[in-house]
């Protein structure tokens, strides 16, 4: 699964690649666990290998706060980058609605690999930068559908 | 001399009767005057209240989509609108970023 369609792992040469799993752990979710909590210390990047991930935000529907999607990532994706950027805090509520595999690695063995093998985290780098500017870009995109469509509303 | 009194006594007489009948059709008036209306009583004013007296406490609406339903509908929506962003940032054209959604949350 460690190929060219992990999105964190693209660029990299083969070497880089593989010290790179090696910081990893595998990690099974059973269907419906939480990988990790809105707000809770980001202390760990995942990759996807197998399932889905949900990533959800709360809010209050008819008195009840309810976890509402966000996005879903699958196989090849990552989540949780927030354990890169400070403050190093999960930004969203992830789960798994149905049994996955991930492939955890922590923050801390990252910074260190990082700091040994600058060209790693180079690359690496430029592949979060990619995840977060297409993020920008898609919720930009999705926030000025929802604005025309709140503009039609009151023009109506 | 006598005719001048005996004029003097009619005129007296005719005096008196006219003063007697005078006296006896304003009397009538006088019995017949009606009473004063008695005081009507006016309408209460209702105090103003800054709050309602009796608060009626609405009964909970009862929502035509039951709430499993709303968050599938608000998954798909999310889905959807995912899509339509994903379509127009691959080909960035007014038509598909303004495109129709058929999302059941909207219709």
């Amino acid at each position: 699964m460690f190929d060219k369609r992990v999105e964190l792992f693209s660029g990299l040469s083969s070497q880089q690649h593989d010290e790179l799993i090696a910081l990893g752990v595998r990690s099974t979710l059973p269907s419906g666990s939480v990988l990790f909590e809105l707000g809770a210390p980001a202390d760990h990047l995942y990759v996807i290998l197998r399932g889905r991930i949900r990533l959800t935000l709360p809010m209050p529907i008819r008195g009840h706060e309810e976890d509402i999607l966000v996005e879903e990532s699958g196989p090849g994706e990552t989540v949780g980058w927030s354990a890169l950027i400070p403050p190093c805090r999960y930004t969203l509520k992830a789960a798994a609605p149905l049994e996955t595999e991930v492939l955890a690695l922590p923050k801390e063995a990252l910074h260190r690999h990082f700091e040994a093998s600058p060209a790693t985290a180079a690359a690496v780098t430029q592949n979060v930068a990619m995840l977060i500017g297409k993020r920008l870009q898609l919720f930009q995109t999705m926030w000025l559908r929802e604005m025309q469509r709140m503009l039609e509303l009151r023009c109506a | 001399m006598e005719m001048l009194l005996m004029g003097v006594c009619i005129s007296l007489f005719g005096l008196a009767v006219t003063a007697a009948a005078f006296g006896a059709a304003t009397q009538s008036d006088r019995m017949e005057t009606k009473p004063l209306p008695e005081h009507q009583p006016i309408a209460k004013v209702v105090p103003a209240h800054f709050f309602a007296e009796d608060v009626v406490i609405p009964a909970p609406p009862a929502y035509k989509v039951p709430i499993e339903a709303l968050l599938l509908q608000i998954d798909s929506h999310v889905r959807l609108e995912q899509a339509a962003a994903e379509s127009f940032l691959e080909y960035p054209t007014t038509a598909l970023l303004h495109s129709r959604t058929c999302s059941p949350l909207i219709q």
